[in-house]
Order: structure tokens, then C-alpha cells, then sequence
């Protein structure tokens, strides 16, 4: 049997399993992992695969990093919010600031830093995303658009330099140097970025001072200014004493940067809790993040097996022998898509082909790798993990049907896509930013 | 208790019992991954193995300490040094590094050979590409079990990664597994993570040891454009492009270019700048590391057949010709290393004769000929003193 035809059956399969163990077990994760043992099982019933524990406990450790990394900043965040400083910070800038516009314009660029530094646009949600949902929440925006707003700059702050994860690992697959991305990233994610902020705010009526104020719960008369910034003093300047100091200090890893940024909002609280009710926080907060932590690492199952069967292979193929035209045409759907289901796999996988193939047709291989990694991040908010989506989601409290999120960041996505579209077709006209 | 909570208690109590049996038999293959050894007997000509940790002290009972054969003719000549396992998930390189300090010969000069640069990363494979952990090759005394290892050394030797790996000494930015890198962590550092001191001790023998040539050896994705290729320092491009001509006319077909200024990290320009010698990096095509192949598994390693990327090269997407008729055999890939790296040093020796180095070890045509497992040895009926565990 031909591999064509035997991968198709498996991934036929793996479809099938998927959309039925989600209607009987309502649950995306166990839904992933199951699949993910569809394909593997097929992989071993073809003498592909020796061994089916392998496979499926290897792909557990895929997203490990990211797991300690999603763990370790929610208890940050969850610390630095029971202290009281997000609150401060909200009711200090809502009575400071009375125009919609800077204070929207100043939510969005704070949220670019965090994730610009680290390459993570959970990172951006995990610090500020309370902070600036309540915010933009006090602007008049509806819960709905305000997790629009939040998923937007967060995927932003991922693609903005200098550190995007999506151009760094197209580059290293491509031997293209990681340098001069700065400007071409930055070019179209102040464009998306106005106008995020114009779609969004648009219509929306901020709400009066004393209204937000009275909406949110009082401030802590201890809380001052050096207890709310010193937490995020520390975890910026661990941030950037990682990038700019890395042969000076040992290498932290972004865990332990949390980790210590907790302990200094602990110490910056002017509550004085005890040892139990900071367990207590710590509790709840892996409750929250559970379900989280269980689809990174089921996604992470799911892209071992996808290899392991040659379902991987298949979609590459396929995707890649289409001609040009028929790329540009699909490059929107099929990309994102694949950052659902392989995350930062998907550039390591379809990034570095696509370069080759453009490369090969004359075109700029820098301005190609920034355009795909401008796409890619939009596949953050789609299934099978759709992780910044949730995390957006959860941070600002919608409860609405998520794919009615999905159509509120659908238009500026689509912005965001376009622009990085244009960048591909005619990359060579975008290398005076270079 | 309720019948609901007891059905509830007792799929939790199945799950939790079938993700420990899982995780046994999984633990076990990893730790015989982890733990195997690779043994090779050494040539009759060796006079040294030392470890990496006597250049690096800091390396010594970690996974990053690798041997270091050294081969003497006594005659007065030049020294070359031929690295393998660099990127483990490359295993031509290794192999044939295997097959040469197996069969080498010198007359001229001193031969140093590195089988396993990154020995670490030959304890695991690449998360989320579901290596097979091993692949076999036929001997006549039987079936020899090498491993298939990793890009980057094992997170259980350097953990944790940094958001983004900044270069030393250049400040360039990398990605952050690539601190885990043998071939972006060049000219390393001695007190630096362990993959920069690995690289650090690899710079003290080239420097130390006054290394004239230093051959890099290493495989590439078929639809990779530097596939068939030397990559050679600004000293070597002469000699490289020599021999990627004489190459190409009589043997193989072999590209060559000339290490790019601003690439840092890499062999082919780090040990040039950071040392005398002259610098080349040699690529096959496997296909094993190609994006869009088929199912992983140890039969695509070792044969390099695959439907997917027979596509692909239909499609002209592919840097050298490819079909899933011949494939990219691993005889293949270890012959055109070693012949690759004696040609390159053929070069030398006409360009630079005060540095002659004269070595032999199998050619492309007799791997062609009589396969891997016929040039190595049974360790069982070997010297002891030259039988190495890996």
C-alpha cells in the first residue's frame, strides 16, 4: 500500500476519533490524547512504530517548558493581583488619564513589551492581562471585544522583536542569520496595532470615572507605588538581564523568573498573609490552569504521533507541492490551522520549506520568514489548543460561545494576515526595511 | 458513597493505573536509550584516547565528556581533525567517523577523530519528531545497534533554556534550544553552559593540538539548499573548492561555498576565526531530517526511502536529485563523507605541503561496494586496549 494512501487512512482516522470522543467525553484534552493514540496505534499496526509508550509519553515532554512556564507564571500573577497592585495600578490610571484613546493606545503598548521580550504572548496575559481587561473594560468595550483586544496583543507582542520564536526558529532551520527582522516585524505590528485599537474602540462609550472607580473594590491605603512596580521591576529586569547580560549571569529560564518575581510580590505584600493562605492561592490557581496545562500537553502527544504515522508528512506534502498561487490562497487557513495543532512545531515544519520555495523563486527570504511569522501566531486562538485564545478569554472573564470570540478577533486577524500576505507575494518591495 | 462517585473513583483509579504502566515501559526505553553505549575498536595505529574533560576539567563525569582518538605516525607532518555526532539525529556523521577511526592508517603527520561531539544528545531523541531511539547496521558477526540521537544535548544535561540564546562572543541572537547546540555554540566558552564548554574544548585541541585542517562532518535535509556541500572557512574555500570539482567530475556530485561572515556559532567559521586551522563542514542528503517525510522509522534512516520526498523532488523542490528508488543509503552518506573528507585533505596536502598529512581509511566505492557493517570490527575478538565504549 502506498504511504499516500495508508497516511490518509490514518488521518481519516485520527478526524474521526477525534470529533467522536468530543461528543461523548466532552473534553478537548483527553479528545487529543485519544487521537493522538489512534494514530500512534495504526503507526505500530503498519511496523512503523515499535513501541506505542514511547511515543505517546515522549510527546508529554514536548511542552513541558511551556507547562512549568504557563505554571509558574499564573502563581506570579495570581500573588501579584491578591496583593492589591492590580487594582491600585487600574484605579491610578483610570483617574489619571481621561481620553479612551491614550489609555487604550497605552494598554496595548504595555502589552507588547512582555511578550516582545520573551517571545511568548502568554507571558503578556500572564502579567498584565487582568490589568488590562479591566481597563479596557472601563472604556466601554464589552467583555467580548475586550478579550479581542487582549488576544490581539498578545499574539502582537509574540511576533514583535526582538525576540519572535516563529522567525528565530525558521531562521535557525533556514541558516538565515536573526538579524535585521527588527524593523520588518515591527512595520506591520504598529499598523495591526492602530488598528486594533481603532476597530475595537471604535462605538464604545468610556464609562465615567466615578462609575469605574466605584465598580472596582478599593485600593489598599498601604499600597504604594513601590510595592505595586517592584514585582515587575524584578521581572523585567530579569528579562532583560537574560537577553543583555547572558554571558554575566547564569542562564534562570523564565520559571525561576516568575518564581522570584512571586517572592517579591510577596514581600511588596502589604497584606500580611500566612504560609496556608498562600497555598491556598497556589491551589486555586493550578484549579484554574488545569485544563490548560492538559491540552499543551496533549498537543504536544498529538505532534509526536502526527510523526510517528507520517500524518505530518502528509499535510507537508500537500501543502507545500500546491502551486504558488494556490499557496498564497491557503497560506491563510492552512497555517494558522497548523499552529492549533503543532504550535511553535508548525514554523519548525512548514517555515522552513516555504522559505526554500520562495527563496528559489527569487523572493527575499528574510521578508518571507517575518510574513509567516506574522501568521502563524493568528492560529494561537484555534483548536485543537487555541491556547492564547483561552488564556485571553479567561483573563478577561467572557463567558460567552468562544467562537463568538473568534469572530471578534476575526477582522483584525484577517488585517494582520493580509499585511503579512502582501509581505509574501511581494517581499522584494518590503527589503528597504531589512 | 454513591454509585455515580464509585464509577468515577474507578475510571479515575484505571487512567491512573494505565498512564503508570505507560510510563514504566516508556522509562525503560529511555533509560536504555539514555545508557546504551556505542562500542568501536580502534585502528592499530592509535596512540592516545584521551577525554574532552582534560582540555575542560568542568566536563569530567558529565554527559558533555567525549573521547578523543589521536593517531600518530611519528613522522614529522601536519594534524587533521575529523568530528562527528555533532548533531546526533545525523548519524551518517558519527558512523562514519566510527568506520574511519576503525580502519584509518597513517603515514604522514597526525590524524585526531572526535566520533561523538555531542554526546549528550545522543541520549535522546527530537522531542516531537518521534525518532526511532536506534538503527541497525549488518556486520558479519552480527547486528550492531547505533543510536539515533538529538539536534541539541539532552535538557537532562543543560536545563534550563534561556527565552532566546544569546551567541558569546558576537551577541547575536539564536533560538533558545540552540545553547544546546554543538554547531551554534563555537568558539564556546570555559565556564558557559555545557554545550559552550563542550565547543570550548573542542577549540583548546584545535588550538592546543595546532590542528592544520578541522573537517566537521554532518548531514542535511535533501530539501536543504547546503545538501551535498562543503562549507569552507575563507582559508579552506581554495582547497574545498578543489575538491568539490575533482569530487564532482570522478565520484560524486559535491557543492561547495564559502562560510557566511555573519552566521555565528558555526564550526566552519568559529574554528577558523578562533584558531589557525582551516575549517570545513561536509553535508549528505538524509532524508530522515527532511520536513515532510512519511512515517520515522529506522528503515528510513538507514535507507533513506521515502514516497513524500520522491514528491517533492518530482516537484523540483528537493537541492539534488532524489527518488525513492535508491533513496539516500546510510553506505552512501558514510562513503561520501569519507571520501569527502580525503579529498578536502588531498587538497591541502598539494596547496599546503609543509602540512602533509597522509591517512587512508575506506573509500566511497568499497562502501558502495561491501556496506558499513563490513569495516567494523568485532569487539568480542579485539584487543581490549582498543575496544571503546561510547
Amino acid at each position: 500500500m502506498s504511504i499516500y494512501v495508508s497516511t490518509s487512512i490514518i488521518l481519516v482516522a485520527m478526524v474521526a476519533a477525534f470529533v467522536l470522543s468530543s461528543i461523548f467525553l466532552k473534553s478537548p484534552d483527553i479528545s487529543l490524547a485519544i487521537t493522538a493514540a489512534v494514530a500512534v496505534l495504526f503507526g505500530v499496526g503498519f511496523g512503523w512504530t515499535d513501541s506505542f509508550s514511547r511515543v505517546m509519553v515522549e510527546g508529554l515532554f514536548v511542552n513541558l517548558d511551556t507547562v512549568l512556564l504557563f505554571i509558574t507564571a499564573s502563581i506570579f500573577v495570581s500573588i501579584y493581583s491578591e496583593t492589591g497592585a492590580i487594582n491600585s495600578v487600574t484605579r491610578k490610571l483610570v483617574s489619571r488619564f481621561q481620553n479612551k484613546w491614550i489609555l487604550l493606545a497605552f494598554m496595548g503598548a504595555f502589552m507588547l513589551i512582555p511578550g516582545a521580550l520573551t517571545g511568548a504572548g502568554s507571558i503578556s496575559i500572564f502579567v498584565l492581562g487582568a490589568m488590562v481587561a479591566t481597563v479596557v473594560g472601563a472604556m466601554g468595550l464589552s467583555k467580548k471585544k475586550t478579550a479581542a483586544f487582549v488576544f490581539m496583543f498578545a499574539i502582537l507582542s509574540a511576533a514583535a522583536p526582538p525576540v519572535n520564536l516563529w522567525a528565530m526558529m525558521i531562521a535557525s532551520g533556514s541558516d538565515i542569520p536573526y538579524v535585521g527582522f527588527d524593523l520588518p516585524l515591527m512595520f506591520p505590528i504598529v499598523i495591526v496595532s492602530i488598528f486594533t485599537i481603532i476597530f475595537l474602540g471604535w462605538g464604545s462609550k468610556r464609562k465615567s470615572k466615578e462609575e469605574v472607580l466605584a465598580s472596582l473594590p478599593e485600593a489598599d491605603e498601604h499600597m504604594s507605588w513601590w510595592r505595586i512596580l517592584t514585582p515587575l521591576v524584578v521581572l523585567i529586569a530579569l528579562f532583560l538581564a537574560s537577553n543583555y547580560m547572558a554571558h554575566v549571569i547564569p542562564v534562570l529560564g523564565l520559571p525561576l523568573m516568575f518564581v522570584l518575581s512571586a517572592i517579591a510580590a510577596v514581600i511588596c505584600n502589604p497584606k500580611k498573609l500566612s504560609i496556608k493562605e498562600y497555598g491556598k492561592i497556589i491551589n486555586n490557581t493550578f484549579e484554574q490552569i488545569f485544563p490548560l496545562i492538559a491540552t499543551v500537553l496533549s498537543v504536544g502527544m498529538l505532534q509526536n504521533a502526527m510523526s510517528a504515522s507520517g500524518v505530518k508528512g502528509l499535510i507537508g506534502i500537500t501543502f507545500i507541492t500546491l502551486p504558488v498561487i494556490w499557496i498564497y490562497i491557503t497560506v491563510l487557513f492552512v497555517a494558522p490551522f497548523l499552529q492549533g495543532a503543532l504550535n511553535y512545531g508548525s514554523a519548525v515544519v512548514f517555515g522552513a520549506p516555504l522559505i526554500f520555495l520562495f527563496n528559489s523563486m527569487g523572493f527575499d527570504p528574510k521578508i518571507v520568514a517575518v510574513a509567516l511569522s506574522l501568521i502563524f501566531p493568528i492560529g494561537d486562538c484555534l483548536p485543537p489548543s487555541r491556547i492564547t485564545g483561552r488564556l485571553a478569554v479567561e483573563a478577561v472573564g467572557y463567558e460567552g460561545k468562544y467562537t463568538s470570540f473568534l469572530l471578534a478577533v476575526l477582522v483584525p486577524c484577517l488585517v494582520l494576515g493580509l499585511i503579512a500576505l502582501a509581505m509574501m507575494i511581494w517581499p522584494n518591495s518590503f527589503t528597504f526595511l531589512i | 458513597m454513591s454509585l455515580k462517585m464509585e464509577k468515577s473513583l474507578l475510571v479515575k483509579i484505571i487512567a491512573l493505573v494505565c498512564a503508570l504502566v505507560l510510563a514504566c515501559l516508556a522509562g525503560i526505553e529511555f533509560y536504555d536509550h539514555r545508557h546504551t553505549k556505542e562500542t568501536v575498536v580502534a585502528a592499530e595505529g592509535l596512540t592516545e584516547m584521551h577525554m574532552l574533560s582534560e582540555w575542560v576539567p568542568s566536563l569530567k563525569g558529565t554527559f558533555g565528556d567525549t573521547p578523543v582518538f589521536f593517531f600518530d605516525s611519528g613522522v614529522e607532518g601536519g594534524t587533521i581533525l575529523y568530528v562527528g555526532g555533532t548533531h546526533p539525529y545525523e548519524p551518517a556523521a558519527s558512523l562514519s567517523a566510527y568506520v574511519l577511526l576503525e580502519n584509518i592508517k597513517v603515514e604522514k603527520g597526525r590524524a585526531i577523530v572526535i566520533p561523538q561531539a555531542n554526546r549528550s544528545a545522543t541520549t535522546t531523541g527530537m522531542l516531537g519528531n518521534a525518532y526511532p531511539s536506534f538503527y541497525e547496521v549488518e556486520t558479519d558477526w552480527g547486528t550492531v545497534k547505533f543510536k539515533n540521537g538529538d539536534r541539541w544535548a539532552n535538557p537532562l544535561d543543560s536545563w534550563p533554556d534561556p527565552f532566546t540564546y544569546v551567541h558569546y562572543p558576537s551577541n547575536v541572537s539564536l533560538t533558545y534550544q540552540d545553547i544546546r547546540n554543538v554547531n551554534r555554540c563555537y568558539p564556546g566558552r570555559p565556564d558557559g553552559s555545557l554545550i559552550e564548554r563542550v565547543c570550548f574544548g573542542i577549540m583548546e585541541i584545535i588550538r592546543n593540538e595546532k590542528v592544520d585542517m578541522a573537517i566537521d562532518s554532518h548531514e542535511a535535509a535533501v530539501m536543504y539548499p547546503v545538501v551535498e556541500t562543503y562549507v569552507a572557512h575563507d582559508r579552506a574555500l581554495d582547497m574545498a573548492m578543489m575538491a568539490s570539482m575533482s569530487l564532482s567530475a570522478e565520484k560524486f556530485y559535491m557543492k561547495c561555498e564559502a562560510s557566511p561572515k555573519n552566521l555565528r556559532g558555526l564550526s566552519h567559521r568559529e574554528w577558523g576565526d578562533f584558531s589557525d586551522t582551516l575549517a570545513v563542514l561536509m553535508e549528505t542528503p538524509q532524508p530522515f531530517t527532511d520536513w515532510i517525510v512519511g512515517p520515522m522509522t529506522p528503515t528510513l534512516q538507514t535507507e533513506g526511502k521515502d514516497e513524500f520526498l520522491d514528491t517533492a523532488a518530482k516537484h523540483g523542490l528537493t537541492y539534488v536529485d532524489y527518488n525513492d528508488d535508491f533513496g539516500s543509503p546510510i553506505r552512501y552518506r558514510v562513503g561520501r563523507h569519507l571520501s569527502g573528507a580525503q579529498e578536502v585533505i588531498s587538497w591541502m596536502n598539494q596547496m599546503m605541503p609543509e602540512k602533509e598529512v597522509l591517512v587512508s581509511w575506506p573509500t566511497y566505492e568499497e562502501l558502495m561496494e561491501k556496506d558499513c557493517g563490513y569495516f567494523l570490527h568485532d569487539p568480542a575478538k579485539a584487543d581490549p586496549s582498543r575496544v571503546f565504549d561510547i
